[in-house]
């Protein structure tokens, strides 16, 4: 690696810090479950909530392809889908995520398993 | 005597309009959905804010032109948008736009104030390798991120009807077809690909400014905006984003009127003070500039990195520090003059084209062509003028205009004046730069 390369990295280093993530994640909390485009489907699991481990802050997802135990990590968005009801959507905690209630969770991970990355949850009212 | 009626229905069989390719069958769709697509909001169109007379972005003089009806201010007689939807002051006097890019949760205080970028040379300036950057802060596309899904972000912020933003009631989302075509008539516009520095300038200030922007010991430009473009110039970075101190600049003018501007963190919830590096081959005719509209001219752009805001910064100490004399601030501005020039000729060369090889019967589409070409010239003119560049190839472009605007208003010199335009443009880029187009 010659000197003008290791100035390059150093440089970008500087400049990037650790923001490798990124997406506009404000205006997702608007779009109803199973909507969201390019995600929807290839990034995200719909379905069921059927356990719910308020302690280990975890929830099991039941959907077509089966059943998957989520973690939540503490900062996870949760927001409320109320389009159903002609509602504006709401930001949400771990204690919406209540049995039965219909579910999006959209992962950390590309895999489309292990902790969520956000969460929507159809809310009737 | 029958080889006239013969000949007149030949030349109108051969005029017949061809019916388009899919890919441009699919651009003209999206051209159709970006300008007239309301989606069942309020009233404004992705073509609201992104003016086409106005290269794709927005600036206070178009403003002042616009009817009190305009779509852009349903703020200003639209009672369930009056608040936190847009500031009306500063939108006029700034052309600037609301964004809650931070959450809709607070809206009185969490909002920022930022420009319209332009939507040219998207072929060239959204990828990275952590993924697509849109927008100001590269992160302006929910979903996947990638600008296909940028029109879904864009309707639920600026189309809504009111700030409830219930799908289905406020608006309606777009439908997969819609966002491939929205995808296919952005990525349509402007360049494909960044310029090949340095070019064989003629312009002796032009010339230094071209030498100074890829002097790595001087200017530094092209560390960041490799070959003009949007991507940085080492390390396989991409299109990437920045902290260069913008928003440390003293008096920016939309704070200076006493309304609420809070300060843009940029990158991310919290920001991480970044932001997206942009095209520079377009900056010239798409001002004001940087994410919050805070520099008038491109003079003052380019200065903003000889002063302390930038070179106190992270990217500002990163490379060292910029110190350029005003006379290599102006060089530079009118190197990227010329480059914006140049590429206004390639596009208005391209719709003169596209129109000299359209049917009879296809008017209407060689119309459509021919504003463009004006629109690009008028540009031109413009951004050579404004630096005292070139007055031979202003006076080219000039003829150029005039051929083209005769060619919109002739039935039968339409071709004629076409040629003439595009020779004009040619003989205009000649004045400019020594290499074969």
């Amino acid at each position: 690696m010659n000197r003008r390369t290791l100035l390059g990295a150093a440089f970008a280093f500087a400049l990037l810090g650790q923001s490798f993530a990124h997406g506009q994640r404000q205006t997702e909390r608007y779009i109803p479950i199973g909507q969201s485009p390019g995600v929807s489907g290839k990034a995200t699991r719909v379905g069921t909530i059927e356990d719910v481990d308020a302690g280990a802050r975890t929830f099991s997802l039941a959907t077509d392809e089966g059943r998957f135990e989520i973690a939540v990590p503490p900062g996870t968005r949760i927001w409320l889908d109320r389009s159903r009801g002609r509602q504006s959507a709401q930001s949400g905690d771990f204690g919406d995520l209540k049995i039965g209630r219909r579910a999006e969770v959209r992962f950390a991970q590309p895999a489309r398993k292990g902790p969520a990355g956000w969460i929507k949850v159809e809310v009737a009212e | 005597m029958r080889l006239i009626p013969c000949a007149i229905l030949g030349a109108l069989v051969s005029c017949a309009p061809v019916p388009p390719d899919p890919k441009q069958a699919l651009i003209e769709r999206g051209r159709e959905l970006f300008f007239n697509e309301t989606f069942a909001g309020n009233g404004r169109t992705c073509g609201t804010c992104h003016r086409e007379e106005a290269n794709f972005a927005l600036d206070p003089a178009f403003i002042a032109a616009l009817p009190p009806d305009d779509p852009l201010f349903v703020a200003e007689f639209v009672p369930a948008l009056r608040e936190n939807f847009e500031n009306p002051r500063l939108m006029r006097e700034f052309a600037l736009i609301l964004e809650n890019l931070d959450g809709f949760d607070d809206l009185p205080s969490r909002f920022v104030m930022r420009g319209v970028p332009h939507t040219l040379a998207l072929r060239t300036s959204v990828a990275s390798p952590q993924g697509p950057r849109a927008g100001w802060s590269g992160d302006g596309a929910p979903g996947d991120r990638s600008l296909r899904s940028f029109a879904v972000g864009a309707v639920i912020q600026h189309f809504t009807q009111r700030l409830d933003r219930v799908a289905g009631v406020d608006f309606r989302l777009p439908t997969d077809a819609e966002l491939d075509a929205l995808e296919a008539f952005q990525l349509s516009l402007g360049r494909g690909q960044d310029p090949v520095l340095p070019l064989a300038l003629k312009g002796a200030v032009a010339r230094r400014g071209q030498e100074i922007f890829l002097d790595d010991a001087l200017g530094k430009c092209n560390r960041c905006h490799a070959n003009a473009g949007a991507n940085a110039g080492f390390g396989n970075l991409g299109n990437a984003n920045f902290d260069t101190g913008v928003e440390n600049l003293p008096d920016q003018p939309a704070r200076l009127g006493g309304e609420r501007v809070p300060r843009d963190d940029g990158l991310g919830t919290p920001g991480d003070g970044t932001f997206n590096t942009p095209p520079l081959a377009e900056a010239a005719d798409s001002g004001p500039f940087f994410h919050n509209n805070a520099v008038e001219t491109l003079e003052g752009a380019v200065a903003f990195y000889d002063g302390a805001a930038f070179n106190s910064s992270p990217a500002g100490r990163a490379v060292g520090g910029i110190a350029l004399d005003a006379t290599q601030i102006v060089a530079v501005a009118a190197f990227l003059r010329v480059l914006n020039a140049l590429e206004n000729i390639r596009s208005g060369r391209e719709n003169l084209e596209s129109a000299l090889r359209l049917g009879y019967f296809e008017r209407q589409r060689g119309d459509a062509l021919l504003r463009r070409a004006l629109i690009d010239t008028g540009d031109a003119i413009e951004v050579l003028a404004g630096g005292g560049l070139h007055p031979r190839a202003v006076l080219r472009l000039e003829s150029a205009r005039g051929a083209a605007d005769a060619a919109r208003g002739s039935f039968f010199g339409r071709r004629r004046q076409l040629e003439r335009a595009t020779a004009a443009l040619d003989a205009a880029r000649a004045q400019m730069i020594e290499s074969p187009r």
